[in-house]
């Protein structure tokens, strides 16, 4: 991992965020701190656990950690690994209190911005009866205050604006100036591994404020997109932000998406990006279910994520559990021990249609990236499904 | 002219658990949680000593640029009442900044 890009090179539309020379620069040591811990913090960790932590183990127990939650034991009194977490949660502290001042100042100024670029269109579809599930409104994801569905006042954007404006932090530029890796990793997959494949509608489940929706509109600029998700401040901050960008030919609407108003066989793509960790254990069924409803026959469903920790070693895995243990996404431990292929055969997919990929938003030959900080570079696990006929799908 | 602090607070400030019907959430990485916070400031200072290191060097960049720097007048300056205002809530700004690990 290189040097973060500095935050001055984002993406610039209408409904981003006005900052000043400081908060340009609280960004900029927050995407260097983090940089700092993928580089030094992290690599410090995995020594301490070679050096003496499983040293430690083997002496108690006779034998290695055999999985993360023993590596957690072996690890719970080490100072590396608690400097790393303390470094790592407060540096996302820092981050969203940055977020939460730099858009509180200005959210009246946001909202009408978002207003203006929205005027009334009918792409923007907004269900004011829809209740958001638990699992999303009673979590503040990543530590963001109210999480996604907050909402201060009448048509405010505020989280969404945060959320925009603070990304690139994390990724320290690596998501590109638009946040958008995912859904240009998997423009890129669907291209390379299927290039005659030509979706007529996509829908994109749980599109937040679009980042990934819109490279798919580049890639099928015939297609019919609707970008479905429970959030009316993400799909207000994300529609404004799409006209801005010079589209406005995509469907942003409010939905859950265990049960969209959308037709049976109505859709050939329906696909997610970092949605299912965000779910619950009830939803993620559910989601493949509608996911199943949705396809026409020749369709496809496709779930980027991060890998499972099946056949992980268990220091990875541990490591890779960070996030579920200390950045509020209280699904992530449960989605990434989940069996994703085998819910989709559940869900009606033949079994035979289900598949598990890779892909990533870097040319194949730049994906080696030395200390991916754990979750956090442009390389994505795939899964999912092909619809076959109708009546068919059992017998695969 | 009233010298009190203005009174500054977090622009959104975190639910409680009765607004919400959820734990707080508030991982405790040492054994003393005293230390917990002491981190989260000092933290905190780490990224804003960065920011006011940038901005001198923008400042400082941008007055070379026009040949109006000078290291005496620098150091010799008294701020004018209203710059000394300002001052005064930009200091209270920083201090809710840096001291948001103690909330």
């Amino acid at each position: 991992m290189s040097s973060p890009s500095p935050w001055h090179t984002i993406g610039r539309h209408d409904v981003l965020p006005a900052t000043k020379h400081d908060d340009r620069a609280r960004f900029d040591i927050v995407a260097h701190l983090n940089a700092q811990i993928a580089q030094t913090l992290s690599p410090r960790v995995k020594t301490a656990y070679e050096a003496r932590a499983r040293q430690a183990f083997r002496l108690r127990h006779g034998r290695d950690p055999v999985d993360r939650h023993e590596v957690a034991e072996a690890m719970q009194r080490e100072p590396a690994y608690r400097v790393f977490s303390l470094v790592r949660r407060n540096t996302m502290e820092i981050r969203q209190h940055a977020g939460r001042q730099l858009v509180a100042r200005q959210a009246e100024a946001l909202r009408d911005r978002a207003k203006w670029a929205n005027d009334g269109a009918r792409t923007l579809q907004l269900d004011p009866t829809l209740e958001a599930p638990r699992y999303v409104s009673a979590v503040d994801t990543h530590l963001m205050r109210g999480g996604y569905t907050a909402e201060r006042m009448t048509d405010d954007v505020t989280n969404p604006a945060n959320y925009d404006a603070g990304m690139y932090t994390t990724t320290g530029g690596a998501g590109g100036p638009w946040n958008d890796a995912a859904g240009r990793a998997l423009v890129d997959w669907l291209k390379r591994e299927h290039p005659q494949f030509n979706p007529r509608r996509i829908v994109d489940l749980g599109c937040g404020l679009g980042h990934n929706t819109l490279p798919l509109r580049a890639a099928f600029p015939e297609a019919d997109i609707v970008a479905i998700d429970v959030s009316a401040p993400m799909l207000r901050y994300g529609h404004a932000r799409a006209r801005s960008l010079g589209v406005s030919d995509v469907t942003f609407m409010q939905a859950d998406a265990t049960k969209t108003p959308l037709e049976d066989s109505s859709s050939d793509l329906v696909f997610t990006t970092m949605v299912l960790h965000e779910t619950s254990r009830q939803a993620l069924p559910q989601i493949f279910l509608e996911s199943h409803r949705l396809l026409r026959a020749g369709g496809l469903t496709v779930h980027l994520e991060q890998p499972p920790y099946r056949g992980l070693d268990p220091f990875e895995q541990f490591m890779r559990d960070w996030d579920g243990r200390f950045n509020n996404e209280p699904f992530w431990s449960a989605l990434h021990e989940s069996d994703l292929p085998a819910l989709l055969v559940k869900a009606g997919f033949g079994a035979g249609n289900v598949f598990e990929s890779r892909c990533s938003a870097l040319p194949p030959s730049q994906t080696v990236i030395k200390n991916e900080d754990f979750g956090r570079a442009p390389s994505w696990y795939v899964v999912g499904a092909w619809q076959a006929a109708k009546g068919i799908a059992s017998l695969g | 002219m009233d010298h009190s602090l203005p009174q500054i607070a977090d622009p959104i400030p975190r639910a409680t658990p009765a607004e919400t019907g959820r734990r707080p959430e508030a991982p405790q990485f040492t054994d003393d949680p005293m230390l917990d916070r002491l981190y989260g400031v000092t933290l905190a200072l780490v990224s804003e000593l960065a920011v006011t290191r940038s901005r001198l060097d923008a400042l400082e960049r941008v007055l070379a640029r026009r040949e109006l720097v000078d290291q005496d007048e620098v150091e010799a300056f008294v701020p004018e009442p209203a710059a000394a205002d300002a001052r005064s809530r930009l200091q209270a700004e920083y201090l809710e900044r840096v001291l948001r690990a103690l909330e």
